[in-house]
C-alpha cells in the first residue's frame, strides 16, 4: 500500500481548503474583463463628478460623494451577484465545484468559500471605489475664503493625479503581463483599485493649491467637518484633506454589499446568473423602497411578511446623515454591522441547505 | 481469505428528474456490484448505460433515488473517506485560468497539505504526465489529451487507495493511453483498489481484474475477465518460424488427428503495437516513471483516521 500523505485533519484542513477555494474564486473572478470594467466604471464616473459639477445641492461636494456612494452600492451589487453567478452556478453547470466537492471538502465550506471569495472581491472594488469618492469630494470646487484668497477653488492636482493613477495601474498590468507573463486582469484590478487609495495617501502632502505641507500661513481645508483654514499656529506636516466622515457611511454600503453577494451566492446554488442578478436587484429595490412599502403594515398582512423577510436596504443608506457636516455614530455602525452578519448568515446557512441536496452532475 | 470490500452498493437507483420533479429518466435501475481490496475492476456499457452516474452516486456528487452505497467502509459523503480517494472525471473540468501547477496546488491544498509537501507532488506528477514543459500555460488553452494528463495527475496528488477514473483514456494519443494502463497496473501492484469505466473494451482488457458491464442501467454480466472471455472448448496454438507449406502441412496433420476443420491465419500485429514501435524509432517513447511518492513502501495498515 501507498503511503498516506501527510495532511492536516479537522479544523486546520477546513480553513485550508477554505482558503484556496477563496483565493482561487478571488483570482478567477477579478481575472473577469466584466469585472474589471465594472470598477472602472464606478471608479471614473465618481472621478468625473467633480469635473461635470452642475449642481451644489446645498453643499461643495455632496454631488461628488453621493454619486461615489451610489457607483459604490450600484456597481457592487451588479459585482457580487455576477461573481457569484459565475463563480457558483457557472462552476456547478461545468463542473469545477463537483471537481472539488470529490476532493474532502464539505458542501458547507464550499459554500462559505465562495461567499468569501467573492465578498473578497467586492471588498476590493469597495475600497477603490471609497478611495475615489473621497478624492472625488476634495477635488470638487469648494468656497473658500482665506487671507490671500477668496472664492471657488478646486484641486486639479489631485485630481490629475487619480486619473493617472488609473492610467498607471493600468500600464503597469499590462507591462507586467508583456515582461512577467503576470495576469493582467488581476493586475489591473488590483492596481486600479490600489491607485485610489495611494493617491488619496499621497495627497496629504499637499492642499488644494498644491503647495507641499509643512506650510506656514493658511491651508485651505475643507475636509476636517466644517470648511476652516489650519491657521500658522501649528505647523501641518500630513493632512488629508479628505471627509473621513464618509467612512461610516462607505462601512454600511459595505455591509449591504456583503448581504447581496451572500444572497447572490445562495441564489447560484440553484438558479442561473441571470436569474440571480434578477433576484438581487428586486430585492435592492424592495429594501430600498422598503420604508414607503411597509409603513403601516401590520405583521400578518403580505406588506408585513414581506417587511420581515426582506434585509431593509434604508439602514444601509445614510447618504443624507452626512450633508453639511452631519455624522454618523460608531455605535450605529456596529449595530449596522450586527444586522448584516445576521442577514449573511440567514442567507448563507439557506444557501448551504440549497446546496447540500443539489445534484452536480 | 477473501479480501475487503472497498466499494459496495445495494439495490443502487437514480432517477433524474426536471424542474417540477417529474422523473425524467431512470438511469441507474437497482445496481449491486462490489469491489475488493486491490483489484483493478471496470465498469462497461454502452454511451448513456450509467457508469457515470453510478461513479458520481459513489462520490457523493449525485444523490442516489434509493440503495444503498459503502465506499472504504462509509458514507460517500464522509470527507475523510474522500480524503483516501483519487476521483478522474469524465471531463476534466479544470479552472481554466490556471496554469497545471496552479492546479494541483490548488487541488493538494484541498487535501490540506502543506506547501512544501504539495510542491514537491505537484513537480513530480507534472514530470509523470509529461507536462513540465507546459507547466506555467493556462489549461484553458490546452488540447483535450494535456487537459486529460492534468486531469490524471490531479487524481493522484493525494496518494489515494481507491482510485476512480472515468474514461481515463478518452482523449489520449496511443503512448498516453499505454502510460495510462501501465500506471494503473503498477499501482494495483503497490495496493491500490482501481475502478474505472470504459468503452473501449481493448483498454479494459488489458488492465481490469474483473468487469461489471451494464446496459441502460441494469447490470448484465460480472465477473473474472478470464472467466469470463474463456472458450471452454478451444485451444489455440502459436507457432512461429514456420513456411507457409510447412503451416499447412501441420494443419493437415492436426485436422486428421482431432477429426474436425483446425483453422489457420497469420496474426498481425496490432495497430497499437505497430503504432509505439513507429514512434519509438523516433526516439519519442518515454519509458514511464511513476511520481516517487506514489512508490512509497508498503505500509500495512495506516491510513488516515
Ligand atoms: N444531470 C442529468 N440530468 C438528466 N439526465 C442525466 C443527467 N446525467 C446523466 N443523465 C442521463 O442518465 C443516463 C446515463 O448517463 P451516464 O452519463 O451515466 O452514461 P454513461 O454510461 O457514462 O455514458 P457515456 O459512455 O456516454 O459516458 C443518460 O440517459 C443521461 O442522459
Ligand atoms: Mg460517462
Amino acid at each position: 500500500m501507498i503511503r498516506p500523505p501527510q495532511t492536516a485533519t479537522g479544523v486546520w484542513r477546513t480553513l485550508k481548503q477554505a482558503a484556496a477555494i477563496a483565493g482561487t474564486t478571488l483570482t478567477e473572478a477579478i481575472q473577469q474583463p466584466v469585472a474589471l470594467l465594472i470598477l472602472l466604471a464606478a471608479v471614473l464616473m465618481t472621478l468625473l463628478s467633480p469635473v461635470f459639477q452642475f449642481h451644489r445641492f446645498s453643499e461643495d461636494g455632496r454631488l461628488a460623494r453621493d454619486s461615489g456612494l451610489a457607483c459604490m452600492l450600484v456597481f457592487g451589487l451588479v459585482l457580487a451577484a455576477g461573481t457569484a453567478g459565475r463563480s457558483v452556478a457557472d462552476e456547478i453547470a461545468r463542473g469545477t465545484a463537483a471537481a472539488a466537492i470529490g476532493k474532502p471538502v464539505s458542501r458547507v465550506t464550499f459554500v462559505l468559500a465562495k461567499w468569501l471569495g467573492i465578498f473578497g472581491v467586492v471588498a476590493l472594488f469597495w475600497c477603490g471605489v471609497l478611495a475615489a469618492t473621497l478624492l472625488a469630494e476634495r477635488c470638487s470646487a469648494h468656497f473658500l475664503t482665506l487671507e490671500d484668497f477668496s472664492g471657488y477653488a478646486t484641486d486639479p492636482w489631485t485630481l490629475v493625479s487619480s486619473f493617472l493613477g488609473v492610467a498607471l495601474a493600468l500600464a503597469a498590468a499590462a507591462a507586467g503581463h508583456y515582461w512577467r507573463r503576470r495576469r493582467f486582469g488581476v493586475g489591473a484590478f488590483a492596481g486600479v483599485a490600489l491607485s485610489q487609495v495611494a493617491v488619496a495617501a499621497v495627497s496629504g502632502f499637499y492642499n488644494r493649491f498644491g503647495q507641499l505641507y509643512p506650510l506656514h500661513g493658511e491651508a485651505a481645508c475643507s475636509g476636517c467637518g466644517g470648511e476652516h483654514a489650519h491657521a500658522a499656529a501649528g505647523l501641518v506636516w500630513y493632512h488629508p484633506e479628505l471627509n473621513l466622515r464618509v467612512l461610516p457611511v462607505a462601512l454600511l454600503v459595505l455591509f449591504a454589499l456583503a448581504i447581496f453577494a451572500a444572497l447572490a451566492t445562495a441564489l447560484a446554488t440553484r438558479l442561473q446568473t441571470g436569474a440571480a442578478l434578477a433576484v438581487c436587484a428586486g430585492v435592492l429595490i424592495l429594501g430600498l423602497a422598503g420604508d414607503a412599502f411597509t409603513a403601516g403594515a401590520t405583521a400578518l398582512s403580505l406588506r408585513g411578511l414581506l417587511a420581515g423577510v426582506l434585509p431593509d436596504v434604508q439602514h444601509f443608506w445614510l447618504c443624507d446623515a452626512v450633508a453639511r457636516g452631519g455624522r454618523v455614530a460608531w455605535s450605529y455602525v456596529a449595530e449596522a454591522g450586527a444586522y448584516a452578519a445576521t442577514c449573511c448568515a440567514i442567507c448563507l446557512t439557506a444557501g448551504c441547505l440549497a446546496f447540500q441536496d443539489r445534484d452536480l452532475g | 481469505m477473501e479480501s475487503a470490500k472497498v466499494i459496495e452498493t445495494l439495490g443502487l437507483r437514480k432517477t433524474f428528474r426536471d424542474f417540477w420533479r417529474r422523473p425524467v429518466v431512470e438511469a441507474v435501475k437497482g445496481l449491486d456490484f462490489s469491489v475488493r481490496q486491490g483489484e483493478v475492476f471496470g465498469l462497461l456499457g454502452p454511451n448513456g448505460s450509467g457508469k457515470s452516474t453510478t461513479i458520481k452516486m459513489l462520490l457523493g456528487l449525485l444523490h442516489p433515488t434509493a440503495g444503498e452505497i459503502r465506499v472504504l467502509g462509509a458514507a460517500p459523503s464522509d470527507t475523510r473517506v474522500k480524503a483516501r480517494i483519487g476521483y478522474l472525471p469524465e471531463v476534466s473540468h479544470l479552472h481554466p485560468f490556471l496554469t497545471p501547477r496552479e492546479t494541483l496546488m490548488y487541488y493538494a491544498s484541498l487535501f490540506g497539505m502543506s506547501h512544501g509537501v504539495a510542491a514537491r507532488r505537484t513537480a513530480e506528477l507534472l514530470t509523470m504526465v509529461d507536462l513540465a514543459h507546459a507547466a506555467d500555460r493556462a489549461v484553458g488553452r490546452f488540447s483535450k489529451g494535456m487537459a486529460r494528463r492534468v486531469g490524471v495527475a490531479q487524481a493522484l496528488v493525494n496518494a489515494p487507495e481507491l482510485l476512480i477514473l472515468d474514461e481515463p483514456t478518452s482523449g489520449l494519443d496511443p503512448l498516453g493511453c499505454r502510460e495510462v494502463k501501465d500506471l494503473v497496473r503498477l499501482l494495483a501492484r503497490n495496493g491500490v483498489t482501481v475502478l474505472m469505466t470504459s468503452h473501449l473494451l481493448a483498454d479494459v482488457e488489458d488492465v481490469c481484474d474483473r468487469v461489471a458491464i451494464l446496459d441502460r442501467g441494469v447490470l448484465r454480466a460480472e465477473g473474472q475477465i478470464a472467466d469470463l472471455l474463456r472458450k471452454p472448448d478451444a485451444v489455440r496454438f502459436l507457432v512461429e518460424g514456420l513456411s507457409e507449406e510447412e503451416a499447412s502441412a501441420l494443419r493437415r496433420e492436426l485436422e486428421a488427428r482431432a477429426g474436425c476443420r483446425v483453422q489457420q491465419d497469420f496474426p498481425a500485429m496490432s495497430l497499437e503495437a505497430f503504432f509505439l514501435q513507429v514512434v519509438a524509432q523516433d526516439g519519442r517513447l518515454r519509458t514511464f516513471e511513476m511520481a516517487p511518492f506514489l512508490q512509497a513502501e508498503h505500509v500495512p495498515g495506516k491510513g488516515p483516521a
